[in-house]
């Protein structure tokens, strides 16, 4: 007889072998788990918070190449903000998506300007103003994996919201947020937290609880301010070469005409609230040849020059400013409103546009020859009962290709008209018969009249083709109250006007006992050379 | 009859028995021994790679600033890095705070000093201090209602900072070094994470006076 084997101590086996592989999925899993948590953390997260600032600044890029579109001499195709939602003077972008991580952004342009106090406005500027404009942009990187928070985040557990609410300060929003990677990357693991805290422009209006999209996400916003660049920007007199002037007991000095008329005793009165507005009648010389005389109420720069501190000179001195002036292109007249009744003005002519034009889009007209006087009308329109004429503010172009030379040639703008003359060749007229009565003879506004020069082609080394100058001789009496931006030009200014406005040239001379007061109104003024950032500022929330 | 005993249910020997614990005890010891290894190199693994993510967040905060700053400088150690930003949120306690606008962005102003434009929210800005506080490194932002500290990184292990501002004539820049020297490894010289960022808003300076004759 044989014994059977006894079989039931075979179970041990396959419970034991079980516990193992149940212990090393364990491990396995454990060790997965926590790998995902840092891979989330280390690749996804970091690199959607840098990508989504990227989506914003690319949102921030494309409305500056829209921005730039509007420049006069630019005629690009598509036109300006195409495709995108427009009302009014605001511009809203469809959202774009590109990049190999499907980021997003979207961006809202919106018109601006500032005012003498440097107080900010929406929408367009007063007349001979340039727009600048607020750029708000939105990026927003999608976030692939699970949806984890940082390895070291502690989120409050108060059984509230952990963000701020409008009313609150940023940093209690910071305290809600507890410690870790949540307080710098906000990600959207289900909700848009910004439009739940704070609506969708970020002002307290429109709060609701919409879903992330996606979701995961993280999204930025930051804000940029784009400043127009303009030819007259803070100096009275600029010339990339070489400079004499003033005479001896002539001054230069500054004022705001959105202030008010000129006053001689401010720049001497320090109780005046005015004053600082009298200290901008900088002299910028881009090379080392200058002769500075009379007193400079403002700073002077040369490039390489020896000028020194003095007590005719109030603000600073430096003779290490570097700078050129390019040359200035006849802008597009695309959108100019051509008018053919005026080819040249000989004798004594008067010019009556037929409508008022705009600042961006003038009357214009194409002249061939100036050696006669030219008086410039505003267009009128009846109102009121009984009706009268009322003056509009007109807004007129000129051309000219030829000298505007001659006894007589000049021009007279009255008041409500604005002109800019652009012209090819040279200039040589008296003082006496540039008269700018806008708004009135004794309190003319420099921005009113505007002389724009042409730069010559250059030839094959380089070389502008022929000269340019503007002799302004001796006339009485004569208060020249115009702006001259003429980077080519030669400028020789005679006798003892007063000037109001600056003028930007190549080179400059004048031995006159001039008073010169450069109008701080003319740095938004003039024309529109290109666009730059002024300020960028991210909202952190 | 006499039954056989069948071989194969004969008890261990003393021998095999002492072969066999001994054998088993090896393996086991091994084991422990390997699992207790194991999670050591997983901790300090952990942990460096924790340390290695506060040093990315403390580069990515103070690039943040920088990026908006208008102004950033660096103490003589590199250990304390000061910061004016512009204060964009209106906080409780500004002067233009009101109950209507507080914790809205504000809106620009323009002055113009040393011939540039210089945009402004509000008439003050905010100053972000990063410092080395012990083994944290904490962030302190004078907001309206004073300063505010926030520890952004905190660590065992050894996390030094450095940062330099660099101002050339028209940028200015910061590099910062953030070194790891982990204390659970004796030889390791450490890992730098290196950043640099540019001033977005840097403020023209005032240029030097020409000596007076």
């Amino acid at each position: 007889m044989q014994t059977k084997r006894n079989t039931r101590e075979t179970g041990n086996v396959l419970l034991c072998v079980l516990a193992t592989i149940l212990i090393v999925s364990i491990i396995g899993a454990t060790v997965l788990r926590n790998s995902t948590t840092r891979l989330n953390a280390s690749s996804t997260q970091v690199r959607g918070w840098k990508e989504a600032l990227s989506a914003a600044e690319t949102g921030g890029d494309i409305a500056f190449a829209e921005i730039r579109k509007t420049l006069p001499g630019a005629s690009p195709s598509p036109s300006p903000w195409t495709g995108w939602t427009n009302s009014g003077t605001t511009h809203v972008s469809p959202e774009t998506t590109f990049g190999s991580s499907n980021l997003r952004a979207r961006t809202v342009v919106e018109t601006c300007w500032f005012d003498a106090s440097g107080v900010f406005h929406l929408g367009d500027p007063p007349p001979n103003g340039n727009r600048w404009y607020r750029v708000r942009s939105k990026g927003t990187a999608p976030l692939l994996g699970l949806k984890r928070t940082g390895m070291d985040d502690a989120l409050m557990k108060d059984g509230l919201t952990h963000f701020a609410s409008i009313g609150s300060t940023a940093m209690q929003d910071i305290t809600a947020r507890g410690k870790g990677d949540s307080l710098l990357r906000k990600i959207d693991f289900q909700y848009d937290h910004f439009i739940a805290t704070y609506g969708p422009n970020g002002d307290g209006v429109g709060k609701a609880v919409v879903n992330a999209s996606p979701a995961p996400s993280i999204s930025r916003r930051i804000e940029q301010i784009v400043a127009a660049v303009t030819p007259f920007f803070d100096a009275a007199i600029k010339v990339s070469g070489s400079f004499y002037g003033l005479g001896s007991a002539a001054w230069i000095d500054s004022y705001d005409s959105r202030n008010g008329p000129y006053d001689p005793t401010v720049k001497t009165n320090p109780a005046s609230p005015y004053y600082k507005d009298s200290r901008h009648g900088s002299v910028e010389i881009g090379s080392g040849t200058a002769t500075i005389k009379g007193t400079i109420y403002g700073d002077v720069a040369t490039n390489g020059g020896n000028i020194v501190n003095s007590q005719y000179i109030t603000g600073t001195v430096d003779n290490n400013v570097p700078f050129t002036l390019e040359d200035y292109q006849m802008p597009s007249v695309t959108g100019w409103n051509y008018q053919s009744s005026l080819t040249a003005v000989t004798g004594n002519q008067t010019l009556t546009p037929p409508a008022a034009g705009t600042s961006v889009a003038p009357i214009y007209y194409l002249v061939s020859s100036w050696s006669g006087a030219l008086t410039v009308n505003p267009v009128t329109i009846m109102t009121g009962t009984p009706p009268v004429s009322v003056p509009q503010d007109t807004y007129v172009a000129i051309h000219v290709t030829s000298d505007i030379s001659g006894g007589n040639a000049g021009i007279t703008v009255n008041p409500k008209v604005h002109v800019k003359i652009y012209f090819d060749r040279n200039i040589s007229v008296k003082n006496n018969n540039l008269v700018n009565q806008n708004p009135s003879l004794t309190n003319p506004i420099a921005g009113n009249l505007q002389f724009y020069g042409i730069s010559p082609p250059r030839d094959a080394n380089g070389n502008l083709m022929w000269s340019q100058t503007i002799n302004l001789n001796s006339g009485t009496p004569s208060t020249l109250a115009m702006t001259f931006y003429a980077p080519s030009a030669d400028i020789v200014l005679n006798g003892n006007p007063d000037f109001i406005g600056t003028m930007v040239a190549k080179s400059f001379y004048s031995n006159g006992n001039i008073s010169w007061h450069y109008d701080r109104a003319l740095n938004d003024e003039g024309a529109l050379l290109d666009f730059r950032i002024a300020s960028y500022v991210e909202d952190t929330r | 009859m006499r039954l056989g005993i069948p071989a194969k249910t004969h008890a261990f020997t003393l021998i095999e028995m002492m072969v066999a614990i001994a054998t088993a005890s090896a393996i086991l010891g091994v084991t422990l021994t390997s699992s207790i290894a194991l999670q050591r190199s997983f901790k300090a693994l952990d942990n460096y790679f924790a340390t290695h993510m506060q040093q990315i967040r403390i580069v990515d905060f103070l690039a943040r600033d920088v990026r908006r700053g208008l102004s950033v400088t660096s103490s003589f150690d590199q250990q304390t890095v000061t910061i004016n930003i512009p204060k964009y949120i209106i906080q409780a306690g500004d002067p233009d705070a009101t109950a209507s606008n507080i914790g809205t962005p504000r809106s620009p102003t323009r002055a113009i000093v040393n011939k540039d434009y210089n945009i402004n929210y509000g008439a003050t800005t905010s100053t972000v201090q990063y410092k080395v506080n012990g083994s944290s490194i904490e962030r302190w932002e004078d907001m309206g209602a004073g300063p505010v500290k926030t520890t952004i990184a905190s660590s065992t292990d050894n996390l030094i900072p450095k940062t330099i501002d660099i101002e050339l004539a028209n940028t200015e820049y910061t590099t910062t070094a953030i070194t790891f020297k982990p204390i659970s490894v004796a030889d390791r010289n450490g890992t730098i994470v290196y950043s640099t960022a540019y001033l977005r808003n840097r403020r023209r300076p005032t240029p030097t006076p020409t000596p007076t004759p």
